[in-house]
């Protein structure tokens, strides 16, 4: 295993997110202060620089169809830019709460256009690629804190204070509501869309079957759960919520009375991202360690990089050649990875 | 790296919470504060960061306040750490009826938060003219002043000093650890507000020594200033038409209670050279003596004796008049064993009006079942068994235990163990060794419905 720096760059401020685009040509990066810059992904030169959220921007997501790019901010908006010319497109006003959740609808082919799903206070709103709304939702009982599409993009599951709401995406009728009696810091959904996962506060990672009725629930993290990631295969379910990154066994009747692989860090983990197609796993952690691991080996670790602030994103190229690094003291890295 | 230390300003509608909030940020003080107001726009000032955010309670278990926080804080603060550069300190607003319970808890809430965040002090701004009507109003009033590190007891200028006292004494009554201030518009130093470690387990606990001796024998004292001569000492209601003024000028509280024989009242007299702290707290001692002297019964008419000697003056129907003479004139301390029993001095025709007067032990006045209780012990404290009485009280009371805050002596250890806690939720760490300093356990509980005599006695049961 090879990993070398490909480049680096730096942003204003905490690197809030970093996100490629839908081709890996681009590479995008809010900071928390609110501007965004668009990399070239193969030497790292600055392509724009645009002013995103004067109040600070929370969140990006490039659209499937490029070079159309999205953004949210603490000032209740989503804005929409073209990222190869720069532009400004369009800015959809959501309300007084802060948009701290954009996922676009995964592509499908019986269905051409892409949607929006933007999450600003208690209200998750679909938009369309011209930043009109679609659908406004009823509103969640406390402010929605993760989104995550059914990886077949028929329904989007939006988590809040207290449960998850699962939401037709076609007819915007509610498909099913899943009570939980605590904070849900992330949600993920397997890529074979048969588990639905939520990180909590409590601390612990809940899993459901949706179209089964089933739910695990798997205890005993150090702190809250604030980050998770399945592998490709839906096997695999990293999650942070301590100083070991954690891997469940989601196989068959999931991970309830199997030993998970604790894979070590130094300090409490920040981070975790399974690549797209491949079965690496980087995890972060606040000392600034990035490490690679495959999960599945003896010897999981593969290869480890200090970086001088912790990793706050991390973000595989599609095509997983590249890792993409936002730190926390605004450095964005990118890593090129190979076997 | 260090935690950020977090202000939160409580206290009902118009006290002037957006006055201090206004002074602080325009200050020049060269920190980079940021502010989390309740709602938005009420304050704007350049080069700050301000945050508005909405209250959204999270009921962590079945909806009861002692396991609720404050899910907004949760999500600004964890917001505000995503910073390149560090933040100075943070200003949380409350709304007028905010309970602070779980604004307090959201920083118990998991190891990041208290990690990232010291919950500096609770700074309760109260309105002197309006406090008392706020106070009967509602809990939130009264859990605002409970909850407090620092009072701000504003608008002082709308208000007698008389009355000022008696305010002060009343949230003393409810809590006996956090610092007041008397304000006009908040004006006061702001060091006294933001930077002071209130909530910092590693401060002694500075305890009011008054209310660390609650058994005064006395419920009310003041000092008249008495010329020599013949006067009258009235106790109870006073219908002689020659001596019609108004009660609310006499600045003596009346209460009424049942309690002991109410044809009996302990009384002594002692002469003072000032209202000066020092030379009441001597003759606080030399009172607490003559009361636990055997007493001289004094009936109607006659004179009492002045000095160290209790006078049992003997009422009929809860009244009486007698007579006192002193030798020289001078300041007078009156020290009255129940403090609703009305007290008038007379010099011939004039009501003489204290110029200095408190209440002592007085729990039972005003029916505030918010209190405080603090034990001050000697000794060192078995680990195990102060583990176990606080698991259990907290347990059993900590719905009515606001706050708990105690610097303990734990045997086997050369530091002293400093804890603080809001409900059920309680936070110890070892600080700084002893180091010669006699080694004495304080801890106080801020409350409702306390009990005093079953708190020490469990306490007493730690002891090692």
């Amino acid at each position: 295993m090879n990993l070398t720096k490909h480049w680096a760059a730096q942003l204003d401020d905490y690197a809030i997110d970093v996100g490629w685009s839908p081709g890996g040509e681009l590479l995008a990066a809010a900071s928390a202060a609110g501007t965004l810059r668009v990399y070239s992904a193969s030497d790292g030169a600055l392509r724009h620089e645009l002013p995103g959220h004067a109040a600070g921007a929370n969140c990006l997501a490039f659209a499937p169809t490029p070079p159309l790019l999205a953004s949210g901010g603490q000032d209740g908006t989503v804005k929409l830019w073209d990222a190869g010319s720069g532009q400004h497109l369009k800015t959809s006003e959501l309300g007084r709460g802060w948009v701290e959740h954009l996922a676009w609808r995964p592509a499908a082919e019986n269905r051409p256009t892409p949607l929006l799903a933007a999450a600003c206070g208690r209200r998750l709103t679909l938009l369309d690629l011209e930043g009109s709304v679609r659908h406004a939702f009823s509103e969640a009982a406390k402010t929605i804190s993760a989104l995550a599409w059914d990886p077949k993009g028929g329904a989007i599951a939006e988590a809040h204070f207290g449960g998850i709401r699962i939401w037709d995406a076609d007819d915007f009728l509610l498909q099913k509501s899943l009570p939980y009696a605590n904070g849900i810091h992330a949600l993920a959904w397997s890529p074979d869309g048969r588990w639905l996962v939520s990180g909590n506060q409590d601390p612990s990672v809940h899993l459901w079957i949706p179209a089964e009725d089933i739910e695990l629930h798997m205890s005993g993290y150090e702190g809250k759960v604030r980050h998770l990631s399945f592998d490709p295969t839906s096997r695999w379910l990293a999650t942070s919520g301590g100083r070991d990154a954690c891997v469940w066994d989601c196989a068959g009747a999931g991970p309830e009375g199997r030993e998970p692989a604790m894979l070590p860090h130094d300090a409490p983990v920040c981070a975790v991202s399974f690549q797209g197609s491949h079965g690496l796993l980087a995890t972060g952690s606040s000392d600034g360690t990035v490490m690679l691991w495959s999960p599945e080996r003896a010897q999981p670790l593969r290869a480890t990089v200090r970086m001088p602030s912790a990793a706050a994103r991390l973000s595989w190229s599609p095509g997983d050649q590249f890792l993409a690094i936002g730190s926390e003291k605004g450095a964005v890295y990118v890593l090129k990875c190979e076997a | 790296m260090d935690p950020i230390p977090v202000t939160v300003l409580t206290g009902y509608l118009g006290a002037g919470k957006t006055t201090l909030l206004n002074r602080i940020l325009t200050e020049q003080h060269g920190r980079k504060l940021a502010v989390i107001e309740n709602e938005f726009g009420e304050v704007g000032v350049d080069n700050q960061l301000v945050v508005s955010g909405e209250e959204e309670l999270f009921e962590m278990n079945n909806g009861c306040i002692c396991c609720s926080v404050r899910g907004d804080l949760i999500r600004i603060l964890g917001r505000l750490l995503k910073r390149k550069e560090r933040l100075d300190g943070i200003l949380i607003e409350t709304t007028g009826l905010a309970n602070p319970a779980p604004v307090a808890q959201t920083f118990f809430t998991d190891d990041e938060m208290r990690s990232a965040f010291r919950l500096d002090a609770i700074v309760t701004v109260v309105d002197a003219r309006h406090v008392t009507r706020h106070l009967e109003a509602g809990d939130e009033s009264v859990k605002q002043v409970a909850f407090a590190d620092v009072i701000l007891l504003n608008k002082t200028d709308l208000v007698e000093p008389a009355e000022l006292d008696r305010l002060e004494s009343r949230l003393r009554r409810i809590n006996a650890v956090a610092k007041i201030h008397r304000t006009r518009a908040c004006d006061l130093p702001l060091d006294r507000v933001v930077g002071l470690g209130g909530f910092n387990l590693g401060r002694a606990i500075d305890l009011d020594p008054d209310f660390m001796e609650p058994e005064y024998p006395f419920e009310w004292a003041g000092v008249y200033p008495l010329p020599a001569g013949d006067h009258e000492l009235v106790i109870g209601d006073d219908d002689d038409p020659g001596h019609s003024h108004d009660h609310g000028e006499c600045g003596h509280d009346h209460h009424h209670h049942d309690r002991g024989d109410p044809n009996e009242l302990d009384v002594v007299v002692l002469p003072v050279a000032s209202t000066e702290p020092d030379e009441i707290g001597r003759a606080l001692k030399q009172a607490v003596g003559a009361f636990s002297d055997w007493e001289g019964r004094v009936s109607q008419s006659e004179p009492l004796r002045i000095g160290p000697a209790l006078n049992r003056l003997v009422l009929k129907e809860g009244n009486g008049r007698f007579r006192l003479r002193p030798a020289a004139a001078g300041l007078h301390a009156v020290f009255e064993q129940r403090g609703e029993a009305p007290l008038h001095i007379y010099a011939g025709a004039e009501l003489v009006k204290p110029a200095w007067q408190r209440d002592f032990h007085p729990a039972h006045e005003h029916d505030d079942k918010v209190t405080s209780v603090g034990i001050v012990q000697p000794g060192d404290l078995d680990g195990n068994r102060l583990n176990s009485w606080v698991s259990e009280l907290l347990r059993t009371r900590g719905g009515d235990i606001y706050r708990m805050k105690g610097v303990l002596s734990v045997k086997g250890t050369d530091k002293r163990l400093v804890f603080q806690g809001v409900h059920m939720l309680f936070d110890a760490k070892f600080d700084r060794p002893w180091d010669g300093a006699e080694r004495v356990n304080t801890l106080v509980f801020i409350g409702k419905n306390l009990d005093r005599t079953q708190l020490t006695d469990g306490f007493r049961t730690c002891l090692a």
